[in-house]
């Protein structure tokens, strides 16, 4: 079996006296896409900030390839953070700099590219999310389409062996979340790209995910394949994917 | 013939890419329109082989001619797909820079605009301030005195602080200056009429400028900036009424509230050295300080703050809620506020000083 880049083991997790996590365990392969799902306030960003090397967790383990994050101190975290590119549900782009300056900022601040190629890189990147126009606009000047696109090329900025994507068809028409969802395939099958991405939207999760996670109150309560998702009779997920509603939503976000 | 016809390198990475720029480079003559490359042989690339691609093409078109890519398969040719629009068409221009009389007709037109934003926002909440609460129009009383709990109450400490300090200065410095005169002793005249007529009223309002203005350009920049202005709107709610009004009248009156606390820690500050330095008695100090100090001075120095607190407000007002483009913008309309605010301090300054000491005598 293909050895996991990322490992999640026993992951326990606290805000204050609240447990967020709790006992989280799963492995993400190499080229695939990973979606995590589940309702508000599940742990589903808070999971996204330890496997980034964000947060520190109370206990259990996270490998990103063989190697425990929450040992790692502040320079090896830096080095591997540059593997990884994260892209935000509100884009993250800098308003002060322009699309093209976004872009370059990460390849002069950590990429070793020759300063002459960097120009022609952030087109190539602009391209491959067909912003090959938009070197030159101000992040304010894009739609939100556009912006989460932008974001994604920054995100690929430095070639990452995975990519984080929180939210990626989020206050998009369908239409340009279909596009956003044909671009992450396209990305990974040309950049061998691993994506892990947050998100709620169904039609995304059928066109795209390899394999899905579902997080409830801070437990796992699947892991696996679309197929095996269908044929699972978990209600909690049943009722996420037939989209019923939650009786108790108020009570058991209190418990 | 025209044509010229390279091969493509079986992985064009970094090394590959700059080769293939080198020898485009090199086997390029004047008059060729086509460069054609076959990419039969390749069979991956990755992201700077595809940034020397596109710079390869950008030299090519640069000579009028172009780039055409030939028996490309399987990821290359999707690459490729991806890059079509950049490969075939003129990069994007950086902005073009606007010429001298340009930029000074935008100038022109933008004070104008923000002239014309300021007054009318202004109009807007004098109404709401003075005018609306007698035709029964709603004041929003409790946030009014949050409003004077955080910009009046919470300042007293750092606003007594600054003043003391001053009034220490004052007295070390000007206390040297007399010291062979033997006139030590009005350095308490000195401090009581400049703090009442001048320094109390203005060290007071650059603190609370930097303090209450900064903060509330950024409150209503970060509001404007999450649409919560907006928000305020589609409810019908008049943005005068309900955000600036609370924040004109509570420091209107927190203002002149501090700058008498302000009068009294500058006097003390001078005090303490007269006391503890120059070795007066506290009685003597006192007795003179009491004796230079008059009420004319005082009510001077206390009336500019009215005009001070209008300022500080409306300016931080104004600038919070015309803030563009995010974090920066609230990060760059906060600084513009506190710069506005002290130069308008020093321009009320300057009219009460011509008013009261050269037209009134």
């Amino acid at each position: 079996m293909e050895k996991a880049l990322i490992e999640v083991r026993n992951l326990i997790t606290h805000y204050g006296d609240f447990r967020v996590l709790d006992g989280v365990s799963f492995d993400v392969r190499p080229g695939e896409i990973f979606m995590i799902i589940g309702g508000s306030g599940c742990g589903k960003s808070t999971l996204l900030k330890h496997m980034c090397g964000l947060l520190k967790p109370t206990s259990g383990e996270i490998r990103f390839n063989g190697r425990n994050i929450a040992d790692l101190d502040e320079e090896a975290l830096s080095v591997m953070q540059h593997a990884i590119g994260i892209a935000f549900q509100s884009s993250g782009l800098f308003n002060s700099m322009t699309v093209g300056e976004n872009i370059a900022m990460p390849m002069r601040e950590f990429g070793e590219v020759d300063p002459e190629l960097i120009d022609h890189l952030v087109r190539f990147k602009l391209s491959l999310v067909g912003l090959s126009n938009a070197q030159y606009q101000m992040p304010g000047e894009l739609s939100g389409g556009m912006r989460k696109r932008a974001g994604l090329a920054r995100a690929l900025a430095l070639d990452p062996e995975l990519v984080y994507f929180d939210e990626p068809s989020a206050g998009l028409d369908p239409i340009m979340a279909a596009g956003l969802d044909e671009l992450i395939l396209k990305m990974k099958g040309l950049l061998k790209t691993t994506f892990i991405i947050v998100t709620h939207e169904l039609e995304s999760i059928r066109l795209v995910a390899d394999r899905i996670l579902m997080l409830d109150m801070g437990r796992v309560v699947f892991c696996g394949t679309l197929d095996e998702a269908a044929a699972c009779e978990i209600p909690r997920l049943r009722q996420f994917f037939d989209r019923q509603p939650d009786e108790f939503i108020s009570q058991r976000n209190l418990d | 013939m025209s044509d010229l016809h390279l091969k493509g390198p079986e992985e064009l990475n970094q090394d590959t890419g700059a080769h293939l720029h080198k020898e485009v480079k090199r086997v390029w003559r004047k008059g060729a329109e086509r460069l054609v490359l076959d990419l039969a042989a390749t069979r991956c690339m990755d992201s700077p082989g595809g940034a020397w691609l596109l710079k390869i093409s950008d030299f090519l078109r640069k000579h009028h001619a172009r780039l055409e890519c030939q028996g490309d398969r399987g990821d290359v040719s999707d690459f490729l797909r991806l890059l079509a629009p950049a490969l075939t068409s003129s990069p994007p221009l950086p902005r073009k820079r606007t010429g001298i009389f340009e930029n000074l007709g935008g100038v022109l037109i933008a004070a104008a605009t923000e002239l014309r934003q300021f007054m009318e926002l202004s109009v807007d909440a004098i109404y709401w301030t003075l005018i609306a609460p007698f035709e029964g129009k709603g004041f929003r009383f409790n946030a009014f005195v949050d409003e004077v709990h955080e910009m009046g109450v919470r300042a007293i400490k750092i606003v007594c602080l600054m003043n003391f300090l001053m009034g220490l200065i004052i007295a070390m410095l000007s206390a040297k200056q007399v010291e062979s005169f033997g006139l030590q002793i009005y350095v308490a005249n000195l401090i009581v009429i400049g703090f009442a007529r001048e320094l109390a009223s203005v060290v007071t309002a650059i603190v609370v400028s930097a303090r209450t203005g900064a903060a509330i350009a950024a409150e209503l920049a970060t509001m404007t900036v999450q649409e919560e202005i907006d928000a305020l709107r589609g409810m019908g709610l008049n943005v005068s009424q309900y955000l600036i009004t609370p924040k004109l009248l509570a420091l209107i009156v927190s203002l002149p509230c501090l700058a008498v606390l302000g009068l009294i820690s500058g006097v003390l500050g001078g005090g303490v050295w007269g006391v503890l330095v120059l070795g007066f008695r506290p009685s003597v100090w006192y007795t003179q300080t009491m004796e230079a100090a008059y009420m004319d001075d005082l009510t001077q120095g206390m009336l500019k703050t009215l005009f001070f607190a209008v300022a500080i407000v409306m300016i931080g007002c104004h600038n919070g809620l015309r803030v563009t483009g995010g974090s920066r913008g609230v990060g760059l309309m906060t600084t513009r506020a506190v710069v506005m605010d002290i130069f308008s301090l020093i321009c009320i300054d300057i009219v009460f000083a011509v008013v009261f000491y050269y037209i009134l005598g």
